[in-house]
């Protein structure tokens, strides 16, 4: 099995309308076994959130991470990925979420720390076209003068390795800390000042629209890897529906680390 | 009793544990790390269960290393990560 380079394959677009917390992590899941097995071309997915969320890595235990009542008081759904990583707080419009499904080839030989920053180096140039200055930061963060711009999450399975990202546009810090339970020792790697009302690197740093930053970096990756517009298929959201409900719905999988 | 270790170069590794007979029971590994696949988390609690309660790094690591299948992948931990968390949660101090 030889390395693929990007241009061997023939990107996909899919940015549909806002979908719910659950029905996100089922399209990861599905579409990396979809791609995996061959029968849909290498995906680049842009989300788009229909309500609130605090998101968990595989690993994370759900207690001692998030503040249960404080998540119910401000409507806040707690989901668990199928990657590990850290928690992430979403409300609609407050950060740029993408998932990458490509097949294994593309990261064959790569330690894991080349394969999150080469998976990421798309993001980095978009980054600098919008005049921000951004690194990569190991093991899988993207960081700027600004702070902390994103953090990233790899799942290999199947043939097929799922890439997901997710950047702060404009987060609620004191929302945030709230409903999540960050240790002191954390929140400088969020970006966070211990005064500061808004975490807000890609917002405060391009002054742009978050719509007008993800047209950016689309433009960006399709002139770098090539990328034709697509769309869900009928059996791929019938399956993430049905996964939805049976397994990230559920209070088994939200607790499976208690 | 609760323990944390952030693995230098590494993430978050953190132990929930409780102690009966002077063995480890309820062991629960989590945190903000990468592991494949998902099932080598169990795999890792069962191994550290019932663990003497004295039992040192050096042998807490190895416990867990000899439960992992060849084909483990871990990013931003290891056994002897995990092993100064448990460590950790059984002194509920930082280790000298």
């Amino acid at each position: 099995m030889m390395r693929t380079d990007w241009r061997d394959h023939d990107w996909q677009l899919i940015h549909t309308a806002p979908q719910s917390p659950t029905l996100h992590m089922a399209l990861d899941d599905v579409l990396t076994h979809e791609v995996g097995a061959g029968r849909r071309a290498p995906t680049l997915r842009i989300w788009e959130w229909a309500s609130p969320a605090v998101v968990i890595g595989r690993f994370q235990s759900l207690r001692n991470e998030v503040d249960g009542e404080a998540a119910r008081r401000h409507g806040i759904e707690v989901v668990r990925r199928v990657s590990g990583g850290g928690a992430m707080f979403i409300e609609p419009g407050n950060t740029i979420t993408y998932s990458i499904y490509a097949p294994q080839t593309l990261v064959k030989g790569l330690s894991f720390q080349e394969a999150y920053a080469f998976l990421d180096e798309w993001v980095l140039e978009a980054l600098a076209e919008l005049g921000i200055k951004a690194w990569y930061q190991p093991l899988n963060d993207i960081t700027s003068e600004g702070g902390k711009i994103a953090g990233a999450a790899q799942v290999h399975r199947g043939g097929a390795v799922l890439h997901h990202v997710t950047m702060a546009y404009d987060i609620d810090a004191a929302k945030m800390l709230e409903v999540l339970r960050i240790g002191r020792e954390k929140l400088s790697d969020k970006g966070t000042q211990s005064a500061a009302k808004r975490v807000d690197p890609l917002r405060s740093q391009t002054g742009l629209p978050r719509e007008a930053v993800i047209g950016r970096m689309v433009a960006t990756f399709r002139r770098l890897h090539g990328l034709s517009d697509d769309r869900l298929r009928a059996g791929e959201l019938a399956q993430a529906e049905a996964l939805a409900q049976s397994k990230f719905g559920s209070h088994e999988w939200t607790t499976d680390v208690a | 009793m609760h323990g944390e270790y952030k693995m230098p170069g590494g993430k978050l590794v953190v132990i929930d544990l409780e102690l009966h007979n002077g063995r480890l029971a309820d062991v629960q590994l989590s945190g903000d790390f990468f592991l494949e696949p998902d099932s080598a988390l169990d795999a890792i609690n069962r191994a550290l269960e019932g663990q003497p309660e004295h039992a040192d790094e050096a042998a807490l690591a190895a416990s867990v290393r000899h439960a992992l299948a060849a084909d483990v992948m871990m990013y931003g931990l290891s056994p002897e990560a995990i092993a100064v968390a448990v460590r950790r949660a059984l002194h509920q101090e930082p280790s000298a």
